[in-house]
């Protein structure tokens, strides 16, 4: 029987990444996972709302996990700062009675149900990247990425804070080189793979996040990588939305398909191209789809 | 007896500009800390060999270093944890990163100190001094307790991604230090402390990598100190001159207005100005869907959001 989870999918992924969440709702099946929808839930934060109302930040918070926690299921993310968000004040209310008592008070007083703290909140890529996961994987019969040269990116806030995170070695993290060998890529390893992309800051300092953001997409590049997959839309909204405006301000070029997760996935288990909708993305998938399959294809790549 | 080979990071400017990596092996017993360790290889095998260190028991914070990669007090690292994490391979030793090294393990931290002083980490109470000293309650103390145990090591430093861009980024021991003192109440700052910790490579160009919380030997989680001063800003009225200040208000608003973040807010209200510059970059995003419609998305229940916003009190 299919795992149900609350299925928390972000603001982007909602709104200027689409096509992140059509393809995760797309493979669900495929994964034999249940995404339950949590129409109430409000946006995280994204650690802005944290830095700015502390208090407003883990109430609301706790409130995403109370509906989880009503509807009886764990929440999943696709997103390494809701994946944060959420665990983090999770953390806090669960180790401090006192605390989740007060956060309480606040949610009933607002009409809304208060949390017993009985919940989890999980990442895709960690549902996916365990033994049973990558077996389930191999049930379906991946039609595979024919070796598809990947650089996994992981970021930051899947790994960091480890003592809030905790899934993997924030130093050497394995997932997404085992779920890339596991589809039949293979990984083209650098070494900023787990540095920031500049996200947070891209848009009050734009210039020094295009040069984080430019660590990783010239390494991927020197360490031979067709493409990259990242577990974040935040991360793929710098790697690719703003991978043009990189290049201009480094004075390189990368020329990176950026892969959201759920779509590496996609491609290997041969889900239909058109709920990917890579059109979305602003650097082209070509090159990616012609080792795969799918089209247009070009010749002569060994 | 345990053997390791140890892979050093040399620079001796006195008779080369350039670094070069040095391999020594050593027989040692099984509670042998990496600072003991390069203190015997200094003592037995090469007196050459620099490294500044002092108290040796994690609390003058003088010997961080990279050990493997990750940086570490040298002093409270096992070589046998080491080893044990990276498979018994050599132990790659290197001064901590985005400081200058002056030679070998030793960097010239004359920026960090820079840093630090420009945050004034001392307090400054309002008023003339009491007769007697002035008490404060264990819940006040208790709010700062996190930032009051850095050692100035730099650990935070050797891996912040912000710094690594931005190399005048002030950064986190220092802004540790800033909530240590903003955040104490006998000091009467507080507003300008938030001015002055709000400015060009200040609290809003933390990039949230959260390598210093990662490295920290002591605890601090500086990164949390950086989000506390954000958070004084808003308090104090002065977020809103900065566009991260802006950024984390277009948040408050979405939330108010819909519950989700409304994207489209995003961008106009972080940089009101700049933005009207980057038309050919927003119609590109536009014909990529990625500007989506204006009209807020509203969640279920709104209201109880809105009573939540209403009724929650910051206690920073």
């Amino acid at each position: 029987m299919a795992r149900k989870f609350a299925y928390y999918p972000g603001c982007v992924a909602e709104f200027s990444s689409k096509e992140l969440n059509s393809t995760t709702k797309a493979l669900a099946p495929m994964l034999d996972i249940d995404l339950l929808p949590m129409p109430a839930a409000t946006c995280c934060g994204a650690g802005d709302v944290a830095e700015a109302k502390p208090n407003l930040y883990l109430t609301l918070n706790v409130r995403i996990l109370s509906q989880a926690e009503e509807m009886g299921v764990d929440i999943m993310t696709i997103c390494n700062v809701c994946t944060l968000n959420l665990r983090r004040a999770n953390k806090l209310v669960k180790e401090d009675p006192r605390l989740l008592e007060s956060v309480n008070e606040e949610l009933v007083k607002a009409g809304a149900r208060p949390y017993e703290g009985t919940k989890e909140v999980t990442h895709l890529l960690w549902y996916i990247a365990t033994e049973e996961g990558l077996s389930m994987l191999e049930r379906q019969g991946p039609k595979g990425l024919n070796g598809l040269r990947v650089a996994p990116y992981y970021g930051c806030q899947l790994l960091r804070p480890s003592s809030v995170m905790g899934f993997e070695d924030p130093d050497q993290p394995q997932s997404l080189e085992r779920l890339i060998v596991a589809l039949g890529g293979e990984v083209a390893d650098y070494e900023a793979k787990s540095k920031c992309c500049g996200f947070p800051i891209l848009l009050a300092r734009e210039n020094t996040a295009l040069k984080e953001s430019h660590a990783a997409l010239s390494q991927a590049r020197d360490a031979g990588a067709d493409c990259m997959v990242t577990p974040c839309p935040l991360c793929h909204l710098a790697m690719d939305a703003y991978q043009r405006k990189a290049e201009a301000a480094n004075g390189e070029v990368y020329n990176m398909p950026v892969l959201h997760l759920p779509q590496l996935l996609g491609l290997a288990l041969g889900l239909d191209h058109k709920v990917m909708d890579f059109k979305r993305h602003m650097v082209s998938m070509d090159p990616v789809l012609s080792v795969v399959g799918g089209e247009p294809a070009l010749a002569g790549r060994a | 007896m345990p053997q390791t080979t140890f892979d050093v990071f040399r620079y001796q400017p006195d008779t080369s500009d350039e670094a070069y990596r040095q391999k020594y092996e050593l027989e040692h017993g099984t509670d042998l800390t990496l600072l003991d360790a390069i203190l015997r290889l200094q003592n037995e095998q090469d007196g050459t060999l620099a490294v500044r260190y002092s108290c040796r028991s994690a609390i003058c914070g003088s010997c961080a270093c990279r050990a493997d990669g990750k940086t570490v007090l040298a002093c409270m690292t096992q070589v046998e944890d080491l080893k044990e994490q990276n498979g018994g391979q050599p132990v790659h030793v290197d001064p901590i990163g985005n400081f200058k090294p002056i030679k070998d393990l030793v960097v010239d931290m004359e920026p960090f100190w820079n840093k630090f002083k420009s945050v004034k980490p001392y307090l400054i109470p309002d008023g003339d001094a009491p007769e007697r000293e002035r008490i404060v309650s264990k819940e006040a103390m208790q709010k700062i307790y996190n930032e009051s145990k850095c050692v100035l090591c730099a650990a935070c430093y050797s891996e912040c991604n912000s710094l690594a861009a931005d190399p005048e980024f002030v950064g986190p021991a220092a802004f540790a230090w800033g909530f240590r003192f903003a955040g104490d109440e006998r000091d009467g700052q507080r507003s300008q402390r938030a001015k002055l910790y709000s400015g060009e490579h200040g609290i809003w160009d933390c990039t949230r990598c959260m390598y210093c919380n990662e490295r920290c030997p002591k605890g601090v989680d500086p990164r949390d100190a950086i989000e506390k001063l954000g958070g004084i800003a808003f308090q104090e009225g002065i977020a809103l001159r900065d566009a991260g200040g802006r950024h984390a208000k277009a948040f408050l608003i979405s939330l108010r207005t819909g519950g989700k973040l409304n994207e489209t807010l995003l961008v106009p209200l972080t940089q009101p100005i700049k933005s009207q510059f980057d038309i050919p970059f927003a119609l590109k995003m536009i014909s990529k869907g990625k500007a989506p419609s204006p009209i807020p998305h509203k969640v279920k229940k709104l209201d109880e959001v809105k009573k939540i916003i209403k009724s929650v009190k910051e206690t920073i």
